[in-house]
């Protein structure tokens, strides 16, 4: 029988904690389960092509596969950003429900078939870090002015509540932070952030990011290629995503804590919550960035929007009164 | 022979009017990036479109003028022989050369990026950047522009050795002719 | 035979094949990517390379093209040429020339001092030679100057310019260095790499710059006082002394403020280099306009040599891609690879092998060509055995920089020679400069010994 090999362009650079790593073992483990009849090759982050333009060579056919972040590629559809998580949006055990069984999967695939290929979730961050301040934030009036390094939808929101959101490359953050040049940076929780070394110019390090609430990664394949494979091969593809989604959610659950011992008790990290003004209207920002994407132009954002605030609807009651009541409850009463 | 000189000087105009052209963006480039250093120092304000934009700008010009630099001669070649060279023998290297590299390359870039091109008309792909310019696939046409330019110019060229090697060098357009060229680098 | 080894061979063969074809002289950009597409046929005639890779062009050229860091490329060019057309530069060469004047050698230390600082801010290497040959050379040979001496200071400040920021060769550098260094970093898992940037290039190369400077005056001074009819001092008749104060007011002191803030807000870390270069290029325009020199003449000269001079370099950037794509994918990566971690010796050696092919590559190649094709080959393997990224950037300039000046075929020498007087023989050019390639070697040497001198300032800059 024929060995087929694919290769698998990167948003990430090679080795990147958690999602890098992630990429690597998604590959190898296809590799593995297949027996070899499908060997998945990495391309980490520009070895091929500039990690924003994964997207672009699978669809060009100069890779079969890709692994980001939908959310990248909000400019060849808005309606991407639900898939990566929007602000204020959905955790990793709701995105997941709502993609596997309420409709999320069959919107994506609509959206992705405009372009020729088909994504699966591939893995999640969990609840992200809201970032590094240099000075200690009292309230929303230091909020205006700031200047703050934070990309995509959660940057709409930062703006509006009066920052001053500059996209900078991550090469230049530390040095732009450091000099002043930023006032803040948000990157992504503990284990990635402790690599770049932050903690060594801004002392502040907020919880959560209520903009990154759970940022899913995505595993994109070639449609038409995919549909060539046997039947067991497309199988390994799709349950290996599955299973990758789990092992990177746990990766990170695991290993974002340690990391924050770190920075706390060997580099003097303050870990503060946002105060309640400034969380207050970022939720009216994002429920006002919501309703922007609600009344899209744009038939397939609409529908996404609508599909996605319903199963928020339902999903949230679950959460808050259950797994929230509970959580509260293990706090307040149970120590061991 | 009449003929190749009057193409190789409708080509050249053509590039030497996108160099006029585009040429200006890199004031452009100046003004706004300098105006987002402004707003972000002294008024605490910025705009992410503005940020996209003097890169945009940038990368425009640098496309679009990239024949106009070719017929001016301005890319830069391996001195050591071709400088001390006859018309003829620098004739024949730009007819290999343009045959042999330029073309296929120009060739490759365009089979390659229509599709690209072409997609990013298809939904009017803006900024990946959220906030930011709409019309990305307006900058990403300059990619064509570019190999179009160029290709065309190194039509120019062969057309110029041609000219050369059968004797009717001054059939070649003016803004070609080497002994102009080799003037202007001069006074550069 | 076994496709990997056909691969490895076939991107040797092109790495020589390319060097070969550009022997030519068509244009470098072009023969390298249409050396490397035929040899991308070759390569898929048997069977090690797949077409659809070059899928991937396209999505390059507009990473290129939206690259933040590197639109402060245009930005200096501008920045350098509107100082040049609107002959603020020349007039800051003539003051500071009599300024210094009244010493013996005076005149040969404005030379290096300005040229050093302003001419490569365009990083092209035969232009800035070129520039300087036309501004500087007159002027020294008036005054009576061996031409050995001047042809030599002219070389090696005007070469030496494109390592002391403003430089666009470092901004490329710096670009280059930061990816692969945060590449190489992950891989060996080192999760808290320190970050490199243009900036940290920027603060890196101004010591070792100012190094040579004060090599290269030292030994313009030891020429004025043992040999005091190479360089006569010009002395300032009265009445223009009388001008002086003003002069050096009005002259030399705002663009020289002009590009000690640039640079200062740097490399203190006020503003990035893209941000800095932007307001460089604004505060050119307005010294030109104070003086009545920013005519629409002047803007267009401007605007068209800047649009030209950085459409040849990213075009270069461009032809660079095809071979990069063609000779990863071919395996070219693996052997090089394979090759320098095999070396023995370890990393010095390796360096050193990395520095020989790059002297050698000099004698044909500008800057670009260079860094572009050798860096993304070289620089993860020698990043991976722990050399320093911003060490390794400053040495390659020094290294080709040395490379450009050496006789016979070091090619600063050819343009130098293309716009110098006959009276100007060659074989002054080359004994004229061989006394800066002596400096040059002592330069590197002294950096091979002491590397602090490159690291030091990054660090101070850091906090
Ligand atoms: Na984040
Ligand atoms: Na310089």
């Amino acid at each position: 029988q024929d060995k087929i090999t694919w290769r698998m362009v990167t948003t990430w650079p090679k080795n990147f904690p958690g999602l890098g790593v992630g990429a690597q073992r998604l590959a190898d483990r296809i590799t593995a389960a297949s027996g070899g009849r499908l060997s998945v090759q990495v391309y980490s982050a520009g070895e091929l092509v500039p990690p924003l333009q994964s997207l672009d060579a699978v669809i060009d056919g100069t890779a079969e596969m890709s692994h980001g972040a939908a959310y990248y590629w909000q400019n060849k559809s808005t309606a991407l950003s639900f898939f990566t998580g929007v602000p204020f949006g959905m955790t990793a055990r709701e995105l997941t429900a709502w993609v596997r069984y309420m409709g999320g999967q069959e919107l994506w695939d609509e959206i992705y078939d405009q372009f020729g290929v088909k994504g699966f979730l591939s893995g999640n961050t969990g609840t992200q870090a809201g970032g590094w301040f240099r000075e200690e934030l009292t309230g929303l009036d230091d909020i205006k002015g700031l200047r703050f390094r934070t990309p995509g939808l959660g940057g709409r929101v930062w703006e509006k509540l009066g920052a001053t959101v500059t996209n900078m490359a991550g090469g230049e953050i530390f040095q732009a932070l450091q000099s002043g040049t930023l006032d803040a940076a948000e990157f992504v929780g503990p284990y990635n952030d402790l690599a770049l070394g932050f903690y060594q110019v801004a002392k502040n390090y907020y919880f959560p990011s209520f903009v990154e609430p759970g940022l899913a990664t995505e595993l994109v394949v070639d449609k038409s290629k995919f549909a060539e494979l046997p039947e067991d091969l497309q199988a390994i593809v799709e349950f290996v995503c599955a299973a990758e989604y789990d092992q990177v959610a746990s990766d990170f659950y695991a290993n974002d804590p340690r990391a924050l011992q770190t920075l706390v008790n060997d580099h003097g990290v303050n870990v503060r919550q946002f105060p309640e003004e400034i969380v207050q209207a970022g939720a009216q920002a994002s429920k006002e960035l919501i309703q922007e994407l609600q009344d899209s132009d744009d038939d397939l954002t609409q529908r996404t929007t609508a599909s996605f605030l319903e199963a928020l609807k339902l999903l949230r009651n679950r959460t808050e009164t259950i797994d929230g009541t509970f959580v509260a409850a293990r706090a307040q009463y149970f120590d061991l | 022979m009449r003929y190749l000189g009057m193409v190789a000087a409708a080509i050249s105009a053509l590039n030497a009017a996108l160099g006029a052209v585009f040429a200006w963006l890199s004031l452009g480039i100046v003004v706004v990036c300098f105006s987002v250093v402004v707003l972000r120092y002294a008024f605490a304000t910025s705009f992410v479109w503005m940020q996209d934009l003097y890169i945009w700008l940038s990368g425009a010009m640098f496309t679009a003028v990239g024949g106009f630099a070719l017929l001016r001669d301005s890319h830069v070649r391996v001195d050591i022989f071709y400088r001390p060279a006859s018309e003829r023998r620098k004739a024949w290297v730009d007819l290999i050369g343009s045959v042999v590299f330029l073309l296929p390359f120009m060739f490759v870039v365009i089979a390659y990026s229509w599709p690209f091109v072409a997609r990013s008309w298809s939904f009017a792909e803006g900024s990946a950047n959220v906030g930011g310019m709409p019309g990305l696939f307006v900058l990403k046409s300059f990619i064509l522009l570019f190999a179009g330019a160029v290709a065309l110019q190194g039509i120019a060229m062969i057309c110029r050795s041609i000219l050369i090697l059968g004797g009717r060098g001054d059939l070649v357009p003016r803004r070609m002719r080497y002994d102009e060229l080799a003037a202007a680098e001069g006074a550069a | 035979m076994d496709p990997v080894l056909i691969g490895e061979l076939l991107s040797g063969l092109m790495f020589f094949g390319i060097i070969a074809f550009l022997l030519l002289g068509f244009p470098v950009a072009f023969t390298l990517a249409g050396v490397s597409l035929l040899f991308g046929l070759v390569g898929m005639a048997f069977g090690v390379f797949d077409p659809s890779n070059f899928g991937s062009l396209p999505n390059r050229y507009i990473g290129y093209m939206t690259n933040e860091v590197l639109v402060a490329v245009p930005l200096f060019i501008f920045m350098g040429v509107m100082l040049e057309r609107s002959r603020i530069a020349e007039q800051l060469l003539l003051t500071m020339g009599k300024l210094f004047g009244n010493l013996r050698g005076g005149l040969g230390i404005s030379v290096i001092l300005v040229g050093a600082l302003l001419a490569a801010s365009t990083g092209v290497v035969g232009a800035t030679v070129v520039t300087m040959g036309l501004i500087s050379l007159p002027a020294m040979l008036r005054a009576g100057y061996d031409p050995r001496l001047a042809t030599g200071v002219i070389c090696a400040s005007g070469t030496l310019g494109q390592i002391i920021p403003p430089s666009t060769v470092l901004i490329f550098m710096g670009d280059m260095l930061s990816s692969i260094n945060s590449q190489v970093q992950m891989e060996k898992g080192n999760f808290a790499p320190v970050p490199v940037s243009v900036g940290d290039l920027f603060a890196g190369a101004l010591l070792p710059g100012i190094l040579l400077v004060g090599l290269y005056t030292a030994y313009t001074i030891f020429k004025a006082i043992t040999d005091p009819e190479s360089c006569p001092a010009t002395p300032v008749p009265a009445d223009e002394k009388r001008h002086l104060p003003r002069e050096i007011l009005v002259a030399l002191l705002p663009p020289l403020l002009l590009i000690i803030a640039v640079l200062g807000s740097i490399l203190g870390g006020i503003a990035t280099p893209t941000e800095a270069a932007s307001v460089g290029a604004v505060g050119a325009m307005i010294l030109a306009a104070l003086r009545w020199r920013l005519s629409f003449g002047v803007l267009r000269e401007t605007a068209v040599a800047t649009a030209t001079i950085t459409s040849m370099v990213f075009i270069i950037l461009f032809g660079a891609s095809v071979f990069s794509i063609v000779f990863r994918l071919m395996g070219g990566d693996n052997l090089v690879h394979e090759f320098l971690a095999a070396l023995p010796g370890g990393r010095l050696v390796a360096v050193a092998m990395v520095m020989a092919v790059m002297f050698l590559l000099g004698f044909i190649l500008d800057t670009f060509e260079i860094i572009f094709i050798v860096i993304p080959i070289t620089a993860p393997v020698l990043l991976a055995l722990d050399v320093d990224p911003v060490w390794l950037g400053v040495l390659v300039g020094v290294n080709l920089q040395t490379s450009f000046l050496t006789p016979p075929f070091g090619f600063a020498l050819f343009y130098l020679r293309g716009v110098a007087p006959n009276s100007v023989r060659t074989g002054d050019i080359y004994k004229g400069v061989l006394p800066f390639v002596v400096l040059q070697i002592i330069g590197i040497a002294i950096l091979f010994i002491f590397p602090q001198i490159v690291t030091w300032l990054p660090k101070v800059a850091a906090g």
